[in-house]
């Protein structure tokens, strides 16, 4: 009744499944040295690896109980896995679990209420339409998705995990699996399960959380002054990418979400596990203290700098093909969710520049050595493929992506190789050269590559913005737990007074009682005399009636 | 079918005889009367278990003596009692094992023991009796042995709050007698089997439900269960988490779902006092400091739940709720129980004060933290399938806003029980020097952290079980 237990192989749990395992394997014999000397390392890699089982079952799975069971399992294994990282760690744990285990619970309820509209919880036989309660369960199965997948507003975590959580689990988990499977849920439901069409809410919706995912996340990056913080921002704001091409509904996004989805794995576990060498070998990620690593450490920079420009999207790496049909479907759609979308591209870039120029090239303090070939290894693989799955992208794209949409919906259409859209390539270029000269231009005025994105940091509004945005005070969690509290203090209130109903009101009401009955009892002869007169004359006219 | 009418008849008997022999044999050898009294409680859990093979075939087992004016004694193991005497005895007799070394530095261990025992074994008296009269009779013995158990420590205080609970429960069970009355007046009999699929007016289901709600701990009765928290850990345990506060959840299953035929408004109402009992004590919960005054507000939450699976009106509802029972009866057993090994290691009950305490209690914290995981409702924990299932229950009797409600519920489950291991465990200590409980204690909570685990991973088994329970129920919507 409750748990089927049936798995479903097509293309597309296949494809993820088996991306999911890959970066498990690479990123794990990463793991492997970099964790060397931890007190918690082989603690560390039972999560690791257990998470990848949670992660597989999740994406095979072709029942949505069996589904639930698998994704909340998760939590386990990414709570066990921040709170190695350290000390003080527990605090973002906590954070990370409560913010995806109460959306866990959303997506309980958006199961539920699916199943129950649907009368079954398999999920190849499940159909619904987006009206009425079957709007409100999608609503409730994406806030399931777009928390796993990383997208704002339950995105906060991400960025402190950055820096208390160990590296290979930031490069693993948000860098690359939550993005994979999320993002496979979030496909399911509103392309199945939901079939939601290209004018209707729910891809508005969709392509709204995408677009302002896009673009406050890039801002956040944008100032960040250490290598995995400005990671993690971007880790959320690449998921806007993704979430804006799915949510347009058309082919030609869909096919784009899901390429930038794997090609998003693909270059920002690397950029993280870049990040992490650079973090072993010259001991800190603070921007403000490292440079010219790219001579100490050529293979680590040379994997950077192909990753980096992928993210940026230039061409002819990856993420530059995925992010062309993104925007030709929000173009599509409406021209506002280009414009946000090629606004982060251009923040994108920048900060990348800025990273990159701080991290790697100007003058160096430290004496560091390249990374072990473990580490080095899973690097390079990635990267390649990078380089491959952007110009070899008829391999992925055709034979991989292409067919999850079946060819039905393609009608005909051929979405590998060269962008059909020139415009949107000239605009490419043209934004990644304005991305260009804005760096040189602020590290002209700062005088310092770190500060290359400071004439935008402290522009004026921008300024005041950043500050709370920094102080958290935009920080959906943070606000969320204040409300807690005072919701909290209102029921121990309710609580209180039913309290007080037993141990004052209950008791006063007693004594009053006791003491009427002691004020007759008062031990006066001539009372009583007359309390029996009276009782005696009542029983008598009762009697005589 | 002789035998296993003696051994139904041993199942109760054995231990409520049994505990009148405690006190004496304690006088012999402490050691002896311990293991006896572990021994009476394993004995009817056992013969509880061998009733399963039968019940799970569809053979109930009835033993009944005719006596005068319908006070016949009857005795009746279907599924449903079978699944709460075993989940019952089986968590009582951990509680016993922990008791050993929990209680052993006090006064009073004759009594302590004479108590447990008895109120287990009234327990299961009452679980399978099937005349009303004796099921109010066996509530009664329930009561008065909480009540010596709670004000154990015999302070002041300790005895008011032992007072108060017993004038809570009491006068919610006369009140419900009231209505067994009635019913005798409405039926001529009062035979659970004879009366099944009857009819009862509002008025009655009223009455009663004013004696479950009592015992449950429910708002508004609810806060004699905080109080209650005076009492030693494992009596808390015991009593507020595993065995006494479902009692009015069997019964609200043995009656209203089991036996008598209810109009469906009561679902609606008794879903809406449970959502705000969970919301209430939730947000107390997160209130409040006292390690076990905290895990009474779960308690009291968590009840909220098991009543919006049995009220919903649906298979799934009704399974899940009696899942909830087995899963929260494991899991906040443990929680209890790791509360006393905090509380008699750390000396103190202030969870502000501690901090901590995983360096120097780690097999505790992780049990801790299990059992946590459990009353959230994480899998692979066995929380998950019945959360899940109540849930869905919920949802599919129509009330999809009431069930809301719930989830708000669910959401401070996370952040109380969090904040309480945070203090707790996490963060720096504050002082209090504090060591593992003892081999025997850690052990307990272990074993209850790991049947979490277990019934999440073969919840198969529970639930198939309880499925046959489901079929028999005359009060589901059909």
């Amino acid at each position: 009744m409750i748990l089927e237990f049936s798995f479903r192989f097509d293309q597309f749990s296949i494809f993820i499944a088996s991306s999911i395992a890959i970066f498990t394997l690479l990123i794990g014999l990463y793991a492997l040295i970099f964790m060397k000397g931890n007190r918690a390392s082989g603690q560390f890699l039972v999560y690791f690896f257990l998470n990848c089982f949670f992660a597989i079952g999740a994406v095979l799975a072709n029942n949505l109980i069996l589904l639930l069971f698998f994704w909340e399992s998760l939590l386990l294994t990414m709570f066990g896995m921040i709170m190695v990282g350290g000390r003080e760690s527990y605090k973002t744990a906590i954070k990370a679990f409560i913010i995806i285990g109460i959306t866990d619970l959303c997506m309980m309820v958006g199961i539920a209420l699916t199943g129950q509209l649907a009368g079954t919880f398999t999920m190849s036989a499940i159909s619904v339409s987006t009206a009425g309660l079957g709007g409100f369960a999608f609503i409730m199965l994406m806030i399931g998705a777009l928390a796993k997948a990383g997208a704002m507003p339950f995105h906060t975590w991400i960025p402190d995990a950055a820096s208390d959580a160990p590296l290979p689990f930031m490069a693993l988990i948000p860098g690359a699996l939550e993005k994979l499977i999320g993002i496979y849920f979030l496909t399911r439901v509103s392309l199945e399960l939901f079939k939601i069409e290209p004018a209707s809410w729910a891809s508005l919706l969709l392509m709204i959380v995408g677009a302002v995912t896009i673009i406050f996340a890039v801002l956040m990056a944008l100032i960040q002054k250490d290598f995995k913080k400005l990671l993690s921002y971007h880790a959320i704001s690449q998921v806007g990418y993704m979430v804006l091409g799915i949510g347009t509904a058309l082919p030609v996004g869909i096919i784009g979400g899901l390429f930038h989805m794997i090609n998003n794995a693909l270059y920002k576990s690397c950029l993280f596990l870049t990040g992490g060498a650079v973090e072993k070998e010259a001991g800190t990620t603070d921007l403000t203290k490292l440079g010219g690593l790219a001579w100490q450490m050529p293979v680590t920079f040379a994997c950077f700098v192909v990753a980096a420009l992928s993210i940026s999207g230039v061409p002819p790496f990856n993420g530059f093909f995925s992010k062309e049909l993104v925007y030709d479907g929000a173009l599509e759609r409406g021209w506002i969710f280009y414009a946000v979308a090629v606004a982060g591209s251009f923040f994108t870039a920048a900060s990348f520049l800025k990273l990159g120029h701080a991290a790697f090239l100007g003058r160096s303090d430290t004496k560091s050595k390249e990374a072990p070939w473990p580490m080095l290894l899973p690097m390079v693989v990635i990267a390649a493929a990078c380089i491959i799955f952007g110009v070899y992208n008829t391999l992925p794209i055709d034979r991989i992506i292409a067919p999850i949409l079946g060819s039905h919906a393609l009608e005909g259409h051929k979405f590998s190789g060269l962008p059909a859209n020139m415009f949107l390539v000239l605009m490419t270029l043209i934004v990644l050269a304005g991305a260009v000269l804005n760096h040189l231009y602020g590290v002209k005025k700062s005088g310092k590559a770190i500060g290359a994105a400071d004439h935008i940091h402290y522009a004026p509004v921008m300024h005041s913005l950043y500050d709370r945005a920094e102080k958290k005070i935009f920080d959906p969690y943070e606000i969320g737990m204040k409300l807690a509290n005072v919701a909290a203090r209102i029921l121990y209130g309710i609580d209180r007074f039913v309290d007080w109903f037993y141990e004052v009101f209950t008791v006063r009401i007693v004594l009053l009682f006791t003491s009427l009955i002691k004020w007759a009892h008062s031990g006066n002869i001539s009372t009583y005399v007359i309390w029996s007169l009276v009782g005696s004359i009542a029983v008598l006219v009762m009697a005589w009636r | 079918m002789m035998n296993k009418e003696a051994l139904l008849l041993a199942a109760i008997f054995a231990p409520i005889f049994g505990a009148l022999i405690l006190p004496l044999l304690g006088r012999v050898s402490q050691g002896l009367r311990n293991n006896t009294a572990l021994a009476l409680v394993a004995l009817s859990c056992l013969c509880s278990l061998s009733f399963i093979p039968s019940v799970m075939g569809g053979k109930n087992i009835i033993f009944s003596f005719a006596l005068p004016l319908s006070l016949s004694l009857t005795f009746y193991a279907d599924t449903l009692a079978v699944f709460m005497a075993v989940v019952s005895s089986f968590i009582g007799a951990i509680i016993v094992l922990y008791s050993f070394d929990y209680i052993s530095h006090y006064d009073n261990q004759n009594e302590y023991y004479l108590m447990v025992v008895l109120f287990l074994g009234a327990m299961m008296g009452l679980v399978y009796s099937a005349n009303l009269i004796y099921l109010f009779l066996f509530w009664e013995i329930t009561a008065i042995a909480c009540w010596r158990l709670i004000g154990f420590y015999r302070g002041q205080r300790d005895v008011l709050k032992a007072d108060k609970a017993f004038l809570v429960t009491v006068f919610g069970a006369l009140v419900m007698l009231i209505g067994f009355v009635a019913i005798f007046q409405q039926t001529g009999t009062f035979n659970l089997i004879i009366m099944r699929g009857q009819v009862l007016p509002d008025i009655i289901v009223a009455l009663i439900l004013f004696g479950i709600l009592s015992k449950s701990a429910t708002l508004p009765f609810q806060t004699w269960l905080p109080d209650a928290g005076v009492a030693p850990s494992p009596v808390t345990a015991l009593l507020h988490a595993a065995v006494l506060v479902k009692i009015g959840v069997y019964v609200f299953a043995r009656l209203f779902l089991m036996t008598f035929m209810i109009s469906s408004s009561w679902h609606a109402t008794v879903m809406m006092i449970a959502g705000a009992s969970a919301l209430v004590a939730a947000g107390a919960a997160l209130v409040e400091t006292d390690i076990k005054r905290l895990v009474a507000y779960s308690t009291i939450s968590q009840i909220g739940f098991i009543f919006l699976g049995l009220a919903a009106g649906n298979m799934v509802g009704a399974v899940g709720g009696l899942l909830y029972i087995l899963m929260h009866g494991l899991a906040k057993g443990g929680l209890f129980l790791c509360a006393g090994i905090i509380e008699q290691n750390a000396k103190t009950k202030d969870i502000t004060r501690m901090g901590g305490l995983i360096r120097t209690m780690p097999v505790t914290a992780m049990a801790f933290l299990f059992c946590a995981f459990s009353v959230m409702g994480i899998p692979p924990l066995g929380g998950f399938f019945s959360k899940f299932m109540v849930i869905s229950g919920g949802i599919k009797s129509g009330e999809i806003w009431l069930t809301l409600v719930f989830i708000v519920g669910a959401f401070m489950t996370i952040l109380y029980l969090f904040r309480a291991f945070t203090l707790i465990f996490l963060g720096e200590s504050k002082g209090y020097p504090s060591r593992e409980g003892s081999k025997m204690m850690v052990a307990c909570v272990a074993l209850l952290a790991i049947l979490s685990l277990a019934g999440g991973l073969l919840a198969n088994y529970p639930i198939g079980f309880l499925k046959t329970a489901g079929y028999q129920m005359v009060g589901l919507l059909k």
